[in-house]
């Protein structure tokens, strides 16, 4: 695989060589009509973006050029130098010269400008309307220029869905060949599927690639978007961008793009103190923000973290029961990561005022929807006075995830592995019946453990989530997963292994029931169901209040 | 005019002459139809008829895409009671659906020598989606003349089936036929989200 700085320079210059089309293009317009301000414009962004391009990227030869063709057409536009048969002679002579250094990048050759052409171009520059001065000609040294096309295309992201949705299929087909050739017992064929496992593979991991973008196309906006927000709030932020080369699928970064706008916002009007208040509590005046992002093997882990004040815990627990979401006893008992998780709950704010970039009535709801509706995972941590971390964790392809696989009732489930904790066998006896519910002691962690079965398949007038008497044999198989910060431990009959599968969503009509995330195939060709955390857990304590309500 | 009833009658027949792979196969039906000259101008309607609860129920060929044996069902907990499951047909995973649970009619006791196990599932093509339908007897395809179909029979009150649902009322010799608008059932039918 090339190299990152490989791949940024490739970018550069097929974008750099597309620049320098469009120049020729508009220049040969702009000689027929020096009037044409439109045109003029166009030319002054395309060398103005080329010479910040360049800049960045270390060709300081071409931004130079660039720059002093961008004044000449400065002075052009602002009719301070006459778009004379001279002035354009060496206007065409400096973009031909552009051309020419963006070409030898590619060929690593050394090539200096032509000093007398560049000297023209100061001529022209500095001398205003002194004609007197001789341009003095220059040595044509690309007469026969090579035609060439760039080796960049541009894909709307459509044609790549559609192309990941159909190495997804292959996949499924993929796994059923290699299990039937696995069952036929014939070699030739065993030999030839496992060929063909390589290649989707391969194709698989080259169509995830072609989608993935640098997550620094998303952070780099920010910096501008803090500046403003502080002015209005009249704070001061210090923001800091970490792992901008990070990459992830480009729809995923889409879908995050407002969320993270959210809580950014939240964490200047909300977090950050004001300067004054930062210096009464000792801490610099000048608050901090971090977002960063990090990847391990399968997802990208994008964190923001303020110094700010932190949450106030008991605000969160004072509005969570003045919206009746809890009992003011029941709110006592909590630990801070079930106060916190009150947080994401539709609508909640605990805001007095309504500033004009935050406290709309949009709760941090949207953002964990948001975060739900690609697989991901959202976490928040906080401590009063120091400051609060929102965590995403994000996978870094939609299609093609890894899940565990396990059995209920005879009915074959998955679980995405970014939603699991750890998977546990625990005799019957250290489960306890725990007021409605089953809680099983993890550790020195008290989890609430519930049998699917029970909350699958029972009537659910009969379902009794806290009856141990339900569940089947000794050992029990348990799989804990965690969503908005609580963990559950789900009972299932039989366990398998973990395996990477790919969700086709539900079709209609089963669209709308959100229990499900999606259906897969196994290799047998039997349908599993991919269970949805979020939505099984709201289920569980939907059922587990409508139990105590009986 | 008596010319007409004697088409009918013929087209009527067909069904029973047709043998089992060629009812199982729609398109191959279809192509059956187009070879036969009609004698009669009038506009005909072909018709895949199977049985729910003890009436005959049919449903235009057009909104048929195929017609299978009902392949193996994955049950789906918590979803509306007239939902079999989801099956896996031809790589796409279809919704399956019993109507006679859809719209409560009484299972009609089977005939002697059918396999309760073996059932045959019509995939019917939506709008960008395709659905099963199960029913428990082989569907036949019959030709009519689109005259035969009464657009709006007046006893559709007391039906329990919406009367949006009912294309029209069929009579074919000694046999009446409900003709359903598949596409109306499928829009109407709101499979609703979990409470919470």
């Amino acid at each position: 695989m090339k190299s990152r700085e490989q791949e940024y320079k490739e970018i550069f210059i097929a974008e750099a060589l597309e620049y320098f089309d469009a120049l020729n293009r508009h220049i040969s317009t702009l000689e027929k009509q020096p009037d044409d301000e439109q045109t003029l414009a166009e030319i002054f962004r395309l060398l103005h973006n080329m010479k910040a391009n360049s800049k960045a990227i270390g060709y300081l030869q071409i931004s130079d050029v660039s720059h002093k063709l961008e004044t000449a057409f400065s002075l052009i536009r602002n009719k301070e130098l006459a778009f004379s048969d001279e002035v354009v002679t060496v206007l065409f002579d400096g973009i031909d010269l552009l051309g020419e250094l963006i070409t030898n990048i590619d060929s690593n050759q050394e090539a200096e400008p032509d000093p007398v052409l560049l000297r023209n171009l100061d001529i022209i520059v500095e001398n205003l309307s002194d004609s007197a001065i001789e341009l003095a000609k220059v040595q044509k040294y690309n007469t026969s220029k090579n035609l060439s096309l760039s080796d960049l295309v541009y894909i709307q992201i459509k044609k790549l869905d559609h192309l990941m949705n159909l190495v997804g299929e292959l996949m499924i087909d993929r796994d059923r060949i290699l299990s039937i050739s696995k069952d036929m017992g014939n070699e030739e064929l065993k030999t030839v599927s496992s060929h063909l496992y390589r290649i989707t593979e391969d194709l698989q991991y080259s169509v995830m690639d072609a989608r993935l973008v640098n997550i620094g196309s998303l952070f780099n906006k920010f910096p501008r978007i803090v500046r403003d927000i502080a002015a209005a709030e009249k704070k001061e932020v210090d923001l800091e961008l970490i792992g901008q080369d990070i990459q992830i699928d480009r729809n995923i970064l889409q879908i995050m793009t407002d969320s993270l706008l959210h809580l950014v916002r939240n964490a200047v009007t909300h977090g950050l103190e004001t300067p004054a208040e930062r210096e009464k509590k000792e801490k610099p005046r000048m608050g901090h923000l971090t977002l960063s992002a990090k990847s391990d093997r399968e997802n990208v882990l994008i964190e923001l973290a303020d110094d700010g004040k932190g949450m106030d815990f008991k605000l969160i627990k004072r509005t969570a029961v003045e919206r009746h979401l809890i009992t003011a006893d029941a709110a006592e008992g909590l630990t801070e990561a079930e106060v916190l998780s009150f947080l994401f709950e539709p609508g909640f704010s605990t805001a007095k005022e309504v500033t004009e970039f935050s406290g709309r009535g949009v709760g941090l709801d949207v953002v964990k929807n948001a975060i739900d509706s690609i697989g991901g995972r959202l976490m928040v941590k906080s401590e009063k006075g120091k400051g609060t971390t929102f965590s995403m964790q994000l996978p870094t392809s939609i299609a093609v995830k890894g899940a565990l696989l396990f059995e209920v009732d005879e009915i074959f489930y998955a679980i995405p592995l970014i939603h699991t904790e750890q998977v546990i066998a625990l005799d019957k006896d250290e489960l306890h019946e725990v007021g409605d519910v089953m809680i099983a002691d993890l550790k020195g962690e008290a989890i609430t453990v519930v049998y699917l079965h029970e909350l699958l398949n029972t009537d659910e007038h009969q379902m009794r989530l806290g009856d141990k008497s339900r569940l089947k044999g000794q050992v029990q198989n348990i799989v804990v997963v965690s969503y908005n910060n609580r963990k559950i431990g789900l009972i299932v009959d039989k366990l398998y292994r973990q395996q990477d599968i790919v969700v086709k969503p539900m079709s209609k009509p089963l669209d709308r029931i959100d229990l499900y995330g999606g259906v897969t195939l196994l290799g047998t060709g039997k349908v599993c169901l991919v269970l949805d955390v979020p939505a099984t857990t709201r289920y569980f304590m939907n059922r587990r209040q409508a139990q105590e309500h009986v | 005019m008596a010319k007409q009833t004697q088409t009918a009658d013929k087209t009527a027949e067909k069904p029973a002459e047709n043998d089992k792979a060629a009812a199982m196969d729609a398109p191959a039906a279809e192509g059956k139809k187009a070879a036969e000259p009609q004698p009669v101008k009038e506009e005909m309607v072909h018709l895949i008829v199977f049985k729910l609860g003890a009436e005959y129920y049919a449903i235009k060929i057009e909104q048929v895409k195929e017609v299978n044996i009902t392949p193996a069902t994955t049950r789906m907990p918590r979803t509306p009671h007239f939902v079999k499951g989801v099956a896996n047909i031809r790589g796409d995973i279809i919704a399956i659906i019993d109507l006679e649970d859809r719209f409560n009619i009484r299972p009609a006791p089977l005939l002697d020598g059918l396999n309760p196990d073996l059932t045959y599932t019509l995939v019917i093509e939506a709008k960008g989606y395709s659905i099963g339908v199960t029913v428990k007897e082989m569907p036949q395809s019959l030709n009519l003349p689109i005259s035969k179909i009464d657009k709006a029979p007046s006893f559709l009150q007391d039906v329990n089936i919406s009367e949006n649902f009912i294309e029209g009322l069929a009579r074919t010799g000694d046999r009446l036929i409900i003709v359903l608008d598949m596409h109306k059932i499928l829009t109407q039918d709101e499979v609703r989200e979990l409470p919470g």
